[in-house]
C-alpha cells in the first residue's frame, strides 16, 4: 500500500470521518494541540534560554532540566496525540504537502539534536551545569533545539494554509 | 457608537483595507506572530502557576521566576495584542456575531485582573503552597488556558 492510498484510508475510516463531521471535536482537538505546544515548546525555550545562560543563570542546569522533564515530556505526548488524530482527520490532503515533511524533517533532526545531548551531556550534568558560563557545544543544542522547534511551529501552522489553496 | 459600528468603521478605514488586500501568506505570518506570542505567554504563565501550585520549579523563590518570566510575559502579550488587532480589524465585522470571540475577551479581562490584583500580592508575600497561593496559580493557568481555547474556537464558528 502506497502513502498515498494509506492516507486515503486514514481519511475515509470511521475514526477520520468522525473527527471531521464532528462540531466540537476538531477545535477541541486543535485547542489541545495548541495547549500542548505551550507547555513543550514553551518550557522547552526556558531550557534552551538556560543552556544559553539567558533564563535564570545563577541556577545550576539540573534544577532546571529535572523539574520540568515530566511536564516537558507530557506536553509533548499531549502535542503528538493530538497531533496524529488532526492528520487523520485530513490525512489525504495533508500527505500532498510538502510543507509536512519539512515539518516532520524538523521534528526528527529536532529528537536527534535532543538525544545526542541527553547521551552526551545529559548523564553528568552536575559535573558542567553549575555555572552560568556553558560548554560551547551545550549551548549550541540551546540554540539548534530553538531553531528547529520553531521551524517546526512555522511549518506546522503553514499546513492549513496550503491545505486550502 | 455601538460595538458593531465601531468594528464597521475600523474595517472600512483605509488601514483596515489595506490590511485586507494583503496576501494571505501575510496574514499566516501575522498569525505566527500570534502563535509565538502564545507560547511566550503561556509558558511564562505555567512555570509561575506551577510555583505557586508547589510544581515544576518549586525549589526556586517565586520572585525569582517572577522576575525572570516577565520580560517574556509581557514581550508576548504585546505581540498578541499587535498580531491580534492585525488579524481582527481587516475583518471585525465577521467577529462580531461570534460568541467564542466576546467570551475570549471576558476570559481576557478575568485572566489580567486577577493577574494583576490576586497574582501579584500572593506573588509578594512568598506564600507558595498555602491554599490562597494554590487557589491563585490554579484560577490564573486555568483563565489564560481559557483564553487560548476561546480563541482557537473563534475560527471554527
Amino acid at each position: 500500500m502506497s502513502l498515498i492510498e494509506f492516507s486515503q484510508t486514514l481519511y475515509d475510516s470511521e475514526l477520520g470521518t468522525a473527527l471531521r463531521e464532528s462540531v466540537y471535536m476538531f477545535p477541541i482537538i486543535e485547542g489541545l494541540h495548541l495547549i500542548g505546544l505551550a507547555v513543550s515548546v514553551g518550557l522547552l525555550f526556558f531550557v534552551d534560554l538556560r543552556l544559553l545562560g539567558l533564563f535564570l543563570p545563577q541556577l545550576p542546569v539540573a534544577q532546571v532540566l529535572h523539574p520540568l522533564r515530566p511536564w516537558l515530556l507530557g506536553g509533548f505526548m499531549l502535542t503528538f496525540a493530538t497531533g496524529i488524530l488532526l492528520f487523520i482527520a485530513a490525512a489525504s490532503k495533508i500527505i500532498t504537502l510538502p510543507v509536512f515533511f519539512y515539518k516532520l524533517g524538523f521534528i526528527a533532526l529536532a529528537g536527534l539534536n535532543a538525544l545526542w545531548f541527553e547521551l552526551k551531556w545529559g548523564r553528568d550534568v552536575d559535573a558542567w551545569g553549575a555555572g552560568p558560563a556553558l560548554p560551547a557545544t551545550v549551548r549550541l543544542a540551546g540554540f539548534t533545539s530553538l531553531t528547529l522547534w520553531s521551524l517546526t511551529v512555522i511549518a506546522g501552522r503553514l499546513i492549513p494554509y496550503l491545505s486550502y489553496q | 457608537m455601538t460595538a458593531l459600528e465601531t468594528f464597521k468603521t475600523l474595517q472600512s478605514s483605509d488601514f483596515g483595507r489595506f490590511l485586507g488586500g494583503l496576501d494571505h501568506l501575510l496574514c499566516a505570518v501575522m498569525e505566527l506572530g500570534h502563535i509565538a506570542g502564545m507560547i511566550l505567554l503561556l509558558a511564562s504563565v505555567l512555570l509561575t502557576s506551577l510555583n505557586l501550585l508547589g510544581l515544576g520549579l518549586r525549589n526556586v523563590p517565586l520572585a525569582q521566576i517572577e522576575r525572570s518570566t516577565a520580560r517574556l510575559f509581557w514581550t508576548g502579550l504585546a505581540l498578541l495584542v499587535v498580531s491580534g488587532l492585525l488579524i481582527f480589524i481587516p475583518a471585525a465585522t465577521s467577529y462580531y456575531p461570534n460568541d467564542f470571540f466576546w467570551a475570549k475577551f471576558v476570559l481576557l479581562g478575568l485572566a489580567l485582573l486577577v493577574y494583576l490584583t490576586l497574582y501579584r500580592r500572593v506573588a509578594a508575600a512568598e506564600s507558595r503552597g498555602a491554599l490562597l497561593a494554590k487557589t491563585t496559580g490554579g484560577l490564573v493557568l486555568s483563565l489564560w488556558i481559557g483564553v487560548a481555547f476561546a480563541g482557537r474556537f473563534i475560527g471554527f464558528f
